[in-house]
């Protein structure tokens, strides 16, 4: 309904999740959730569960071990979502880019709609790429959005999608 | 007809409780917090989300958790037999604790695991309040019990008790393992999203109005007593959440029976002899 979706901005709740990343950006979201900063005067909630969640907030720069999980989470987000990119290191790499160990960004694995700059990036920058994040979300509709890679297919059941294979492991990508 | 209309807003009247609680708690921490009526946004915004079913009794089991819990406030509001209410609320909740273990998910079970701990620790405070309203008043009707007063008096110590239980109720910070969003990434809620998870966020509201409405009922005839009452344990539960770290499962457990229980147990037995 046109109706509803002027109240996704007012209250975007939130998954975080560190794909390898230092532990830089992670303080800094934090930062941005704590009463100096308040982000929760937004409405946002920091609601460690995937199936609640409107914004995915990921940092570091998709280590091999992490895609799995990163795909897994993506998938499991029911639309409207979207995804930003905190910090340098998820948007290209940062400095371990062309590292044999890391993906170079999450944007081969996921659509991202907001990049937020910065090693690390301040809670300022995080707010205002949240609250740009928050225009894009109420525009969207809401089609599935798949993984660019590690995606298995959506299954139909008679009228009803199965997500269930939606994210694929590793080994089973060939 | 007003009674109707009462229990028909119930949830909006404990919306607005906990939309107040959540601005209460960020002035308490000296930030700006969110608006008054951010529990409807949120209903608002779950309504237009996608919703994952993992089967369709769990979704069910859902809503049936809130129906009851409605009917049991509704039931406080009639004023009706409130040993009746106290088990019907047990009822609401055991269904909640069979929809976690319906799931495969490890964070659903251990969640459903916390809240038979929790409802161990907290229920035999409960029944205990309840029996002590009844030795005061000689009845188990609220409508009878709201006609005695001076309740405070006679039972400060289950009074007390019923302090110590109001946090794990409300799933307040140092009893909030059976949420514990960091740990177990809500309990029983995990698996449940969009519409369907909407009767698990309106529940709480009511859960709300159900613990304080046990607080009013120690103001007794004096109307605005019981106000008082409630409105300072508010405060008081708000600031002790806000103060304090959480305590593991079993702690919880402890703390219950040694500290409530016995202070419930001392004022029973007092009021006997």
């Amino acid at each position: 309904m046109k109706w509803l979706a002027q109240f996704r901005k007012k209250s975007p709740w939130i998954l975080h999740y560190n794909a390898g990343s230092c532990n830089g950006c992670d303080i800094e979201i934090l930062a941005a959730l704590s009463p100096r900063f308040d982000l929760e005067r937004f409405g946002i909630v920091n609601t460690g569960n995937p199936k609640q969640t409107d914004i995915f907030l990921v940092t570091g720069p998709v280590t091999f071990h992490s895609r799995e999980r990163l795909v897994e989470l993506y998938s499991q987000i029911p639309e409207p979502k979207v995804v930003v990119a905190v910090g340098a290191c998820t948007s290209t790499g940062g400095v371990f880019r062309g590292m044999y160990n890391v993906e170079d960004g999450i944007d081969r694995y996921i659509p991202v709609d907001v990049y937020v700059p910065g090693c690390a990036a301040s809670p300022q920058l995080i707010i205002d790429g949240i609250v740009q994040a928050l225009s894009i979300l109420e525009k969207k509709n809401k089609a599935i959005e798949k993984p660019f890679r590690l995606f298995g297919g959506i299954k139909r059941i008679g009228k009803k999608i199965s997500r269930l294979t939606m994210a694929k492991r590793i080994g089973e990508e060939k | 007809m007003t009674t109707w209309f009462w229990i028909v807003m119930a949830p909006v009247l404990g919306g607005l409780v906990y939309g107040g609680e959540r601005v209460l708690r960020a002035r308490m921490q000296r930030r700006q917090g969110p608006p008054l009526l951010q529990p409807f946004y949120d209903m608002f915004k779950l309504m237009d989300k996608r919703t994952l079913v993992i089967h369709s009794a769990h979704a069910l089991l859902g809503v049936v958790h809130f129906l009851v819990l409605w009917i049991t406030v509704g039931a406080i509001f009639f004023g009706w037999n409130l040993l009746y209410i106290v088990f019907l609320h047990l009822f609401a909740l055991i269904v909640l604790v069979i929809a976690g273990y319906s799931v495969r998910s490890v964070f659903s079970q251990i969640g459903a695991n916390r809240e038979l701990l929790a409802l161990v620790a907290y229920e035999p405070v409960l029944l205990l309040v309840t029996v002590g309203f009844y030795l005061y008043a000689g009845s188990f009707y609220i409508g009878d019990i709201l006609h005695h007063s001076g309740y405070l008096s006679q039972m400060p110590l289950l009074f007390l008790a019923l302090l110590v239980i109001l946090p794990i109720k409300v799933k307040k910070s140092p009893f909030d393992v059976v949420e514990g969003h960091q740990e177990i990434v809500g309990g029983v809620e995990v698996e449940y999203s969009g519409f369907f998870f909407e009767f698990l966020y309106m529940a709480r509201f009511l859960e709300y109005i159900f613990i304080y409405s046990f607080v009013f009922l120690f103001g007794g005839a004096d109307y605005w007593l019981g106000a008082l009452l409630v409105i300072g344990t508010f405060i008081l539960v708000n600031l002790v959440d806000n103060a304090t770290a959480r305590v593991r499962a079993a702690d919880m457990v402890k703390i219950s029976y040694l500290l409530a229980l016995l202070l419930a147990g001392i004022n029973i037995v007092w009021m006997l002899t």
